[in-house]
């Protein structure tokens, strides 16, 4: 599979090939940096002057850099795959290497980073319950109505949220059986062998 | 097998592989640790340095630390909770491989606090909302607009209401005139005559 550049890419790019290979590799140390911890503008500026290149060329060669490399990382590019895509850009055999070898040593990281941008689902932080009895109401006396309170608390980036949810101890038995039901489906053979496929 | 203070179910295997963890230290130490874990499950500030200190003979790594207090922490609270008496406790405890001395003195640790510990526990239940306090008023109107004399009795109450455990107090204001609020005293007595033959 191929990644596909647009121009604008493709000239924010073009500045590689006048740097040297320092230059690139210092160029490719900002992109990730951009990935691990978002923009650094200083950080851009100081590199400019060092290199003695100016500040928007830097700019846009570090974000050039950061968008090939995301692409590449997402999509798990083959090698050869990432040597074509970047064949039409026209780079030298030596630059193509440093920049292969950028992707093949950031790749993993970029993808950890890329899992954790999807979309999360609440998650399960803690239960709490309460078993009471009721005796009596204001529109009748002498009851016996069993109640079991729970308190799901529940996790979402950082935000805490609880639910407060009631039932009687028949649905309460009714539920563990069916989230039993819903365990025991990971011992029968399709999901069994779906999980070995996996490994 | 079942342990009473694992509420009859099996031991935790952590629980298990900490216990060796604990013989580790001197009895005496120990006794003075669980003092300390003791202060923090009633709710009063935990003194770690001291924990450090009297764990530094024993050579325990900083995670040895931590999961020392965790078990300890499991061991009485869960002991609490299924109101498991001391011998029981230590009985079990000893089952589990923790040496006599140092169970027992955990156990008189134990037995000391167990009716606080047990308060403490139930305050900290389940609750979904607490009446903090209540505020009321009697006024009199004598006029209003739509007619020149009402010469009528109204009570003002105001229900300050805490949030189950972030202590937020919302204010409940109401109005009520003497027939309604009359209702409302009668059947609050017939609920607390039903309260006190419980108590």
């Amino acid at each position: 599979m191929l990644l596909v550049l647009s121009e604008e890419q493709k000239v924010h790019l073009g500045c590689l090939p006048r740097a040297s290979g320092t230059a690139v590799g210092e160029l490719g140390r900002l992109a990730m940096e951009l990935l691990r911890r978002g923009a650094a503008p200083r950080a851009c500026e100081a590199a400019a002057r060092k290199l003695s290149i100016d500040v928007d060329t830097v700019q846009h060669g570090v974000e050039g850099l950061s968008y090939l490399l995301t692409e590449s990382s997402k999509l798990m590019i083959s090698e050869v795959d990432f040597q074509d895509s970047i064949h039409v850009l026209g780079f030298s055999d030596e630059l193509k290497k440093l920049l292969l070898q950028l992707y093949l040593d950031n790749r993993k990281e970029i993808r950890n980073i890329l899992s954790e941008l999807a979309p999360k689902l609440p998650s399960y932080h803690s239960l709490e319950w309460r078993l009471d009895v009721q005796l009596a109401s204001r529109s009748l006396r002498q009851q016996i109505k069993p109640a079991v309170t729970v308190k799901l608390h529940l996790n979402q980036n950082e935000d805490q949220t609880a639910q407060v949810l009631q039932t009687d101890p028949s649905t309460l038995l009714h539920l563990i059986q069916q989230l039993e039901q819903a365990l025991g489906e990971m011992k029968t053979n399709h999901c069994r062998r779906i999980v070995r496929n996996m490994k | 097998q079942r342990f009473r203070f694992c509420g009859d179910l099996d031991c935790p295997d952590w629980v298990l592989a900490e216990i060796s963890t604990l013989a580790k230290i001197s009895s005496v130490k120990l006794k003075l640790i669980c003092a300390q874990v003791l202060r923090d499950l009633l709710g009063e500030a935990i003194e770690y340095e001291k924990i450090l200190k009297l764990t530094s003979d024993a050579k325990l790594e900083s995670g040895d630390v931590k999961a020392t207090i965790a078990v300890l922490s499991f061991i009485l609270s869960s002991a609490a909770k299924h109101n498991v008496d001391s011998e029981s406790l230590s009985s079990e405890l000893q089952q589990l491989g923790l040496p006599k001395e140092h169970a027992s003195g955990l156990c008189r640790s134990y037995e000391e606090k167990q009716s606080s510990l047990q308060d403490r526990l139930k305050a900290c239940s389940l609750r979904l909302s607490r009446l903090g306090s209540v505020s009321w008023r009697v006024d009199y109107t004598l006029s209003s607009s739509e007619l020149r004399e009402v010469n009528e009795p109204l009570v003002h109450l105001t229900f300050n209401v805490q949030d189950g455990e972030r202590g937020r107090t919302a204010a409940i204001p109401m109005a009520l005139s003497a027939n309604k609020f009359r209702v409302l005293l009668a059947e609050l007595k017939q609920a607390q005559a039903l309260m006190n033959t419980l108590l």
